[in-house]
């Protein structure tokens, strides 16, 4: 995928919660806790979900429960990484 | 069979295909007006679908329930979640979780339960060649969603159960709770059911059977004839029903509105054919209900019927009624509403439940819409047909018979 074309990781996650759940895009910061912004075990499951449909990776099974926004996109982007992109 | 609890029914809601409210859609009821219209679906990938069906068209599950919990839910869940907020609010029930009622519970009915989840679940893996489906997948199709999140919503910690019986799913769900309520282990009780079965595989599933009644848009809303010469076959449908059962005693104590009462019910099993209905089973079905209401046949003024327009079915039905009710047979008073708000499957037992219930409220009771020729094998009662029927009703009877041969009726009482 082009870089330059990629929407930041952290602008996917904070349209995808705004979409969701209306949550202020400003209140997604990295150091912000995933449960301060209602993301429960169901909401995450749709944002991995949403992060492994835009890019075309495959998040494991096995990782540990992000408990900040930056865990979560700390993941996304170790993913990537070992894909290649 | 007496009990030292009484049953009072002292909230209803639904979603009325024709967009109004629960009033709108009685009065349209006893009108004789049909909901049924020609539904076609034309897309990409399946072919085009033509038929009869009734549909809740206006239905805004965003603005009904909020986007963010609507999208947890299949539309039957949304359906089903709208109408049991509406029962409740009209039984004049607070929305409040500070008091938490381990005593008041769900009893729900869906035959398919999250179906369009499913085949748009499937469409993504066999069709579009998806590895995976979105996660909520399971939460959504599952066929106790429904009654799940009316559990939440409502803050209610009795028992949260699904019943599955085909056409008998909610009328099931609101038998199964007179006897949690005279025991005393359930004061409250949320009852009802909802479906949303008119996705491509359904319909086409059922059109296999060869008893969907055709039509064209002009034909359409006549298209489910009930006892008449030339009726064709069932009308399929989507909707949802509530009802709030209370403790009779419960009910008088905090000055709630009290439509009539639940008086009793007969269950049976026809233990005969997968499809075709069986007189025994449905007359003692009926005579269980009469008997468990602590009633006569005499005592019974207006029977709902189960009454879907297929060849069989109907006949079947006025013989089992006609058994039961004897010499009185030609008076007593018989409609089958399918002729207008369709076949609702697991749903259709609460509508009709419901429409039993407003009728004794109201002391008039529905016709059976376009019934202008009747076959010489439904006669033998006295069919509502035209406008509505008024007059004394004291007690009714609503029936559902299901496939597989599952017989359920309820018998309700008008209260002064």
């Amino acid at each position: 995928m082009n870089s330059d074309m990629k929407q930041d990781n952290l602008t996917v996650l904070s349209e995808f919660l705004h979409k969701r759940e209306n949550i202020d895009p400003a209140r997604v910061t990295p150091e912000a806790s995933l449960e301060e912004l209602k993301v429960d075990s169901l909401l995450l499951l749709e944002l991995l979900f949403e992060f492994e449909d835009r890019l075309g990776v495959k998040i494991p099974q096995d990782i540990p429960r992000p408990k900040t926004v930056g865990d979560l996109l700390g993941i996304v982007d170790k993913v990537t990484a070992g894909n290649g992109v | 069979m007496a009990s030292a609890r009484r049953v009072a029914v002292t909230g209803l809601g639904l979603v009325n295909p024709f967009g109004g409210d629960l009033s709108d859609f009685f009065c349209r009821m006893l009108r004789g007006e049909s909901a049924i219209r020609l539904y076609t679906r034309e897309d990409s990938v399946t072919r085009p679908l033509s038929v009869p069906a009734v549909r809740c068209a206006n239905f805004d599950a965003d603005a009904a329930l909020g986007r963010s919990l609507a999208y947890t839910m299949d539309r039957y869940s949304q359906l089903g979640t709208t109408a049991a907020l509406s029962a409740w609010s009209d039984a004049g029930l607070p929305r409040t979780k500070d008091a938490p009622r381990n005593d008041w519970g769900v009893s729900w009915g869906t035959a398919l339960g999250g179906t369009l989840t499913f085949e748009s679940g499937y469409i993504e893996l066999l069709r579009n060649g998806r590895e995976r489906v979105p996660p909520l997948s399971v939460v959504l199709g599952m066929s106790n969603a429904a009654a799940s999140h009316i559990s939440i919503q409502l803050g209610l910690g009795a028992s949260s159960a699904t019943y599955s019986v085909a056409c008998a799913s909610s009328a099931v769900a609101i038998g199964e709770v007179l006897q949690k309520i005279r025991s005393g282990e359930a004061t409250l009780m949320v009852v009802g059911g909802s479906e949303a079965p008119l996705s491509y595989g359904v319909v086409r599933a059922w059109e296999a059977m060869r008893i969907l009644a055709l039509g064209d848009e002009a034909s359409a809303a006549r298209a489910c004839r009930p006892f008449n010469s030339d009726r064709q076959g069932l009308v399929l449908g989507e909707g949802a029903g509530a009802m709030i059962l209370e403790d009779w005693d419960h009910a008088v104590r905090r000055g709630a509105r009290i439509y009539a009462e639940f008086a009793g019910c007969g269950s049976t099993s026809d233990h005969d054919h997968l499809v075709r209905p069986n007189v025994d089973g449905q007359m003692r079905a009926m005579r269980m209900a009469i008997q468990d209401g602590g009633m006569t046949p005499d005592d019974v003024d207006y029977v709902n019927a189960h009454g879907t327009a297929t060849r069989e079915g109907d006949p079947i039905e006025i013989a089992a009624i006609r058994g039961v009710f004897g010499s009185r047979s030609a008076d007593l008073a018989v409609s089958a509403t399918k002729s207008m708000h369709g076949h609702m499957l697991g749903a259709t037992g609460v509508i009709e439940a419901i429409i039993t219930v407003m009728s004794l409220a109201s002391q008039e009771a529905p016709p059976t819409a376009y019934l202008d020729d009747l076959d010489r094998e439904c006669a033998g009662v006295r069919h509502i047909t035209g406008g509505p029927l008024r007059g004394a009703l004291r007690a009714a009877l609503s029936n559902s018979f299901a496939f597989g041969g599952s017989n359920t009726v309820l018998a309700f009482r008008a209260v002064h």
